[in-house]
C-alpha cells in the first residue's frame, strides 16, 4: 500500500526526474569530455547554469533574503561545487570507466558525514557506520 | 600501489562536494533553498575567469559544446526537481538516498551510450559504492 501511494505522490516523480536528470548530466559530461578539456567544460557549465538561476530569481520576483551568512555559505558552496565539477570533467577525460567514476564521486556524503560530526556535532548512526564500511570496501576494490 | 589518474581527480570531487554537503545545510539554515541555489550559481560564475582559456574554447564541435551545455541544464533541473520533491511533501530521509541512486542509471546506460563495460570486480565496487551512498545519505 505504501509503495502504491508513493507512486501516486508528486514527490516520488520529482525524485525520478532528479535521478534521470543527474544520470543524463553525468553521461553528457562524459560525452563532451572526449573533445573538450576540463577547464573549458567547467567554464561553459557555469554559464549554462545562469538561465536556470534567472528563472528561479524571476519566480521569487527578484527578491532574495538579505542574510549575510546565508549568502556567504551559498557562494562558497558554488565555488567549491565548481572546483568539484572541474575535477569531475578531468576525471572523465582520463578515459577512466564512467560507471566507476560516477559511483566513486557520488560517495561525497562520506566527507559530509565526517564533517557534520566534527563541525555540527551530529551523531554517527549505525547506518552511517555501515555506509562507511561499504565505502571503504569500494575504495579498496578500486585501488587495485 | 599505483592509483589511476581518475582516482586523484575523483578524490578532489569527494572532498570539495563533501564540504558542499555541509555548506548546503548551513546555507539553507539561513536562506531558502531557491536563494541558496541562485547564490550557488553566483559562486559558480565567480570562478569562471580561472577556467577561461581564450577564444579557442569556442572552436570545439557544436555537438560537444551541446553535450556540456545540456549537462549543465540537466544538473540544474535535477537540483530543482530535488527541491520540488521535498516541497511536495516527500521526506528528505527518503528522497536524498533515493536520488543518490543516479549512478545506477549511469551504470545501466553506459554500455549502450558509451560502449563501456565493467569488470566483475569493478561491478562489485560500484555495488558497494551505491550501497554506501544510500546509507550515508540517510
Amino acid at each position: 500500500m505504501t509503495e502504491l501511494s508513493a507512486l501516486k505522490s508528486k514527490w516520488f516523480w520529482y525524485s525520478v526526474l532528479c535521478i534521470v536528470c543527474w544520470a543524463g548530466w553525468a553521461l553528457l559530461a562524459k560525452m563532451g569530455s572526449y573533445e573538450i578539456p576540463a577547464e573549458a567544460s567547467q567554464f561553459l557549465f557555469a554559464w549554462a547554469a545562469v538561465p536556470v538561476a534567472l528563472v528561479l530569481l524571476a519566480g521569487r520576483r527578484f527578491k532574495l533574503e538579505k542574510n549575510g551568512k546565508g549568502i556567504f555559505y551559498s557562494i562558497a558552496n558554488g565555488v567549491l561545487s565548481a572546483v568539484g565539477s572541474w575535477a569531475l570533467f578531468a576525471a572523465y577525460r582520463t578515459n577512466g570507466n564512467t560507471s566507476v567514476i560516477t559511483a566513486v564521486t557520488a560517495m561525497y556524503p562520506l566527507i559530509s558525514v565526517v564533517l557534520a560530526i566534527a563541525v555540527l556535532r551530529e551523531r554517527l548512526t549505525k547506518l552511517h557506520l555501515l555506509g562507511l564500511a561499504f565505502a571503504t570496501a569500494a575504495f579498496i576494490i578500486f585501488s587495485f | 600501489m599505483h592509483l589511476a589518474p581518475w582516482f586523484w581527480y575523483s578524490a578532489i570531487v569527494l572532498v570539495t562536494w563533501g564540504i558542499v554537503g555541509l555548506l548546503q545545510k548551513l546555507s539553507t539554515n539561513e536562506v531558502s533553498a531557491e536563494s541558496a541555489l541562485i547564490w550557488l550559481v553566483v559562486g559558480f560564475v565567480v570562478l569562471t575567469p580561472v577556467f577561461y582559456r581564450g577564444k579557442a574554447m569556442f572552436s570545439y564541435s557544436a555537438l560537444s559544446l551541446t553535450y556540456i551545455v545540456a549537462s549543465s541544464v540537466l544538473n540544474a533541473v535535477g537540483s530543482w526537481a530535488l527541491l520540488a520533491a521535498m516541497k511536495h511533501g516527500g521526506k528528505a530521509a527518503i528522497i536524498v538516498p533515493l536520488t543518490a541512486l543516479y549512478p545506477l542509471l549511469v551504470t545501466l546506460a553506459a554500455p549502450f551510450l558509451l560502449h563501456e563495460s565493467i569488470t566483475p570486480l569493478e561491478g562489485i565496487g560500484v555495488g558497494c559504492a551505491l550501497i554506501a551512498v544510500v546509507l550515508l545519505s540517510t
